[in-house]
């Protein structure tokens, strides 16, 4: 069992800053969703997780210890990183083989996580052949090989169709279930809603949020979405009044917390025309949109 | 350790390309015992010293590709991205270039040993057919052999090494084609007092490739200078492994 602890981390490429400082936690028993747009800087923190690659500053450790002083780290923590991390002329089973043997595993280990994603009857063949489907299947074999009792995955749903969603879901929920410490990665919130339990937003290599899922979802607000020529002046009406409200498109703007009556009221005291007004709930993962634009735009 | 040899060794066997490799290197070596044998004329009799050794070089013919299955051995694993479970598992990545390294070894004395079998057994009853005596146990057949040993050991480890320190495999493949087959043959060519020095003038000495009077090394300040080669093209793509972001 075990605790990953991120800390101050952060990672410069020579011109671009990919992780700025960032800090979280993810606890045992608890699946947590590393959530961000593409290029936030997820795969980075994840690999400076694991020790390939080497943080500019801060740290980054499971139970206390950096990746790279485990005793036996495979034992402890599986990851799977890409969905290509395999030579094409190489047989399945020939390729979890060579991490047992590097890992000094039983063979019969490599017969088991087939088995245990779905792959038993596949194992023979050159990976060449295999979907992105089952090449996602066999990184979660290769992460799934020494038994850890941490689990980091980076984007394990890409390529998966809605059976293999489903079955990844239950995978992760049952590890988490059982003590384990799950952290995977996401560009899309609604992949990891129905599965995590904390949720780690970040931008542009800096934490936006870290809660748990229910807290996030207890701040979704309604909203109000009118359709005006003068958006411009209605919404500034509406921040004279601290109405937050967001431009969503050329001729429309989406009021938080507020009733169609307030907004009405103001359009009214403005001469504005109004074309369409509609009660909108503020869902989650408009939630995560807003706080991943905002911060970006702050940038 | 040995477990991560044992696994650099399956990563070898578990893969076609490997094989194409390997069948290159034995195709190789009865076309070099009949290059050698059918271009022997009065000048160059097959009778002396120097053409027994001529054809008995075949068995270090594999060279070049020696060196270019190292370049695999490394620079393969970032081609497939298996790197990221390789240091995953042995995240100290000197450990994982030692194994590299002696997985390469033993690697090149097997090539080496079956190219020397396939050498002996082509060349000895052609050359009984050509009135040729060969005593197997001569330092004219010996020696070549014995180079063939040292040489695609090495061979294999340059490879690894260069792999390491160009991780592009096809560039590292392309340079190092280019250097041994036109730079090289062109400076021991015509400046042979450099050419020498040089691993491929090195290697030839081992292996009693050639036998110009530009003069080439003696067997053991041959093996010393290609040992030298070896581990600093070792050592250095391993200092840049062990430092690079594997991303």
């Amino acid at each position: 069992m075990a605790t990953i602890e991120i800390h101050g981390l952060s990672k410069r490429f020579d011109d671009i800053t990919a992780v700025d400082g960032l800090s979280f936690t993810a606890r045992e028993g608890a699946v947590t969703g590393f959530l961000g747009p593409n290029g936030a800087g997820k795969s980075t923190t994840l690999r400076m997780l694991l020790g390939l690659v080497t943080p500019s500053g801060g740290t980054a450790t499971i139970d206390g210890n950096r990746y790279t002083e485990l005793d036996a780290p495979f034992r402890r923590v599986g990851a799977m990183l890409e969905t290509d991390a395999f030579h094409p002329g190489r047989r399945a089973r020939d390729h979890l083989r060579i991490l047992a043997t590097a890992a000094d595993l039983p063979s019969k280990r490599v017969d088991a996580v087939l088995e245990e994603v779905g792959l038993a009857d596949a194992g023979h063949r050159r990976v060449k052949g295999f979907s992105l489907g089952m090449r996602q299947r066999l990184g979660l074999a290769s992460a799934l090989l020494g038994d850890p009792t941490v689990l980091i995955l980076d984007e394990p749903a890409n390529g998966l169709d809605p059976d293999g969603v489903r079955w990844l879901r239950q995978l992760v929920r049952t590890f988490a279930d059982r003590g384990g410490t799950v952290l995977f990665s996401s560009h899309v919130l609604a992949e990891v809603a129905q599965t995590v339990d904390d949720v780690v937003i970040i931008t542009a290599g800096r934490l936006v949020a870290q809660s748990s899922l229910a807290n996030l979802a207890s701040r979704s607000r309604p909203g109000v979405r009118v359709r005006t020529p003068q958006v411009a002046a209605l919404h500034e009406a509406l921040t004279k009044r601290s109405i937050r409200a967001q431009l969503v498109a050329d001729d429309a703007l989406v009021a938080l917390d507020s009733t169609p009556e307030t907004l009405g009221l103001v359009a009214a005291g403005i001469g504005a025309v109004i074309y369409e007004m509609t009660r909108e709930h503020f869902n989650l993962e408009e939630m995560y949109l807003e706080l991943t634009a905002t911060a970006g735009a702050l940038r | 350790m040995r477990t991560l040899i044992s696994a650099e060794l399956l990563k070898l066997r578990t893969t076609r390309a490997f094989w194409a490799y390997v069948a290159s290197i034995v195709v190789f070596v009865p076309i070099s015992v009949a290059l050698s044998i059918t271009v022997a004329n009065e000048q160059n009799p097959l009778t002396t010293s120097d053409g027994i050794r001529g054809v008995f070089s075949a068995a270090s013919s594999g060279l070049l590709m020696a060196v270019l299955l190292g370049i695999t051995m490394s620079a393969g694993e970032f081609r497939n991205n298996t790197a990221t479970p390789t240091f995953l598992i042995t995240p100290d990545r000197t450990r994982v270039m030692a194994a590299k390294v002696a997985a390469g070894g033993i690697l090149g004395l097997v090539l080496a040993a079956v190219s020397a079998v396939l050498t002996v057994a082509v060349a000895t009853p052609w050359l009984q057919a050509r009135n040729v005596d060969v005593d197997l146990l001569s330092a004219d057949v010996i020696t070549p052999i014995a180079g063939a040993l040292v040489a695609l050991a090495l061979g294999v480890i340059f490879g690894i090494g260069i792999g390491g320190l160009i991780p592009n495999q096809t560039i590292a493949i392309t340079i190092i084609v280019v250097w041994s087959s036109i730079i090289e043959t062109f400076l021991t060519g015509f400046v042979p007092e450099v050419g020498r020095w040089l691993p491929t003038g090195a290697a030839s000495a081992l292996g009693g490739t050639w036998t110009s009077e530009g003069g080439l090394l003696t067997f053991w300040a041959a093996a010393l200078v290609l040992t030298a080669y070896c581990s600093s093209a070792a050592a250095a793509g391993t200092f840049v492994i062990a430092r690079r972001d594997i991303t």
